[in-house]
């Protein structure tokens, strides 16, 4: 039996530009609670997403990969929006300096006389190795 | 006197020659940075817009109380200034630090402790050299401010509110109305006032309508979260437009002064010029007269 899915409109935003507009049938992304699926006719539904992998499933049934920041994920009647500070196709991802910015991440939350800083060093680790794990899946 | 007049006039015309050239070549790059500059606002206007109508829904739906509205008594502000890193661009950096100079005065006069946080290189020189209290000037330089670079300069102004550090957060900058026209201005940051959200969909929608939207509506974990969890991102996303903001005006800014110069500097050439022709003119007829004296004794 073929089971034919519904697709929705998706909209992948970030403040630089609009990272992805278009029809597709099922998305995957990480959110505060753990990863989530959205297929169409969800309910509404508004969620913090965390750094992460997000999954896009195309046309032609494969899901391309892409690595997020944190953002927010809003699914309303129009359609499903992702918004996240930024955004990254595996194949575009730029490993050495996510390695890098692991690193710096690390030095700073292993200094404890900059605990201040652990805070958005936080943030930061979190997404280089959102970046890594997607990232070194494709190359 | 002749010989000398002329040599100086030319000399005149070539510095001024040069001048234009490098105003004109200014211009041009002002010119192009500002395209560039305004694709840049137009293209982050789609996630900000996004972000602002999520964050009124989730205020008409459950009103909302977090740390980044609470409005307790202020005694620390923290004023964020941007301006330019280079000079040359009218009266760009100049209205901007008089206006973040007489809001200091005036919070300073309200009995408020002011840190400054200066982005960009004139900013910084400025308010060192007044001796203000500056809170960080790791970002001395504004020009092409990146994402990643403009969220970590909002988290850290986040987090020195968080830490309560200071406990209100105003930023001043410029804002671009037209190639001609800049206006600079002073913005509430934090903390969050719920007048600022509710504005925007009052008019768009009927009671009805807003309140049978917002309650199907499933937040995850909860509303709250949500809400706390977006206002960080809010504001990185407006000191981001800010900045962009601020970008496009200075190269407007400079791209206007830079073409007055150039116009002021092909006047002043042709002005010269005519001195120049005059001169040489009254030296070849003061030596046909020599000739012609000398001639006349002869005979």
């Amino acid at each position: 039996m073929v089971i034919i899915m519904n697709s929705y409109k998706l909209k992948i935003v970030t403040p630089e530009k609009i990272f992805f507009d278009g029809e597709t049938e099922q998305i995957t992304v990480r959110t505060t609670e753990g990863d989530i699926g959205i297929l169409a006719n969800h309910i509404k539904y508004v969620c913090n997403i965390v750094a992460g992998p997000l999954r896009v499933k195309q046309k032609s049934g494969e899901y391309r990969e892409a690595a997020l920041s944190e953002g927010i994920l809003k699914v309303s009647d129009e359609g499903v929006t992702v918004l996240a500070s930024t955004a990254e196709w595996a194949d575009e991802i730029d490993l050495e300096r996510a390695e890098k910015a692991k690193q710096k991440a690390e030095n700073i939350l292993a200094d404890k006389s900059r605990a201040d800083e652990f805070g958005r060093a936080e943030i930061k680790l979190k997404r280089a190795l959102a970046r890594i794990s997607v990232g070194k899946r494709y190359s | 006197m002749a010989t000398a007049n002329i040599k100086d006039v030319k000399r005149r015309i070539k510095s001024v020659e040069n001048t234009m050239q490098i105003t004109k070549a200014m211009e041009l790059v002002a010119t192009s940075k500002l395209r560039g500059a305004k694709e840049r606002a137009v293209a982050s206007q789609p996630y900000f817009n996004t972000l602002y109508e999520t964050m009124c829904e989730i205020q008409q739906d459950r009103g909302f109380k977090s740390i980044y509205t609470k409005k307790e008594f202020l005694k620390t502000v923290l004023v964020v200034v941007l301006a330019g890193d280079r000079g040359l661009a009218g009266g760009f950096n100049h209205n901007i630090l008089k206006l973040a100079e007489d809001k200091i005065n005036s919070l300073e006069k309200d009995g408020r402790t002011v840190k400054v946080f200066p982005i960009g290189k004139k900013a910084v020189e400025y308010f060192e050299k007044r001796n203000y209290e500056i809170y960080n000037k790791d970002y001395q330089i504004s020009d092409n401010l990146t994402m990643s670079k403009s969220l970590s300069l909002s988290e850290s102004i986040i987090s020195g509110f968080r830490n309560g550090i200071y406990d209100k957060v105003e930023l001043i900058y410029t804002t671009f109305v037209s190639t001609l026209v800049q206006n600079a201005l002073s913005v509430t940051v934090l903390p969050i006032e719920s007048r600022d959200l509710k504005d925007i969909k009052q008019d768009e929608k009927t009671d009805a309508e807003k309140s049978q939207k917002t309650s199907l509506t499933l937040y995850e974990p909860s509303a709250e979260e949500v809400f706390d969890g977006l206002i960080p991102k809010y504001i990185s996303g407006l000191i981001f437009c800010s900045i962009i903001d601020s970008y496009a005006s200075e190269q407007a800014a400079r791209r206007t002064a830079m073409e007055s110069a150039s116009d002021n500097a092909s006047e002043m050439i042709d002005s010269l010029s005519l001195l120049y022709n005059r001169a040489r003119q009254a030296q070849i007829t003061q030596e046909l007269n020599e000739i012609v004296a000398g001639q006349m004794g002869n005979n």
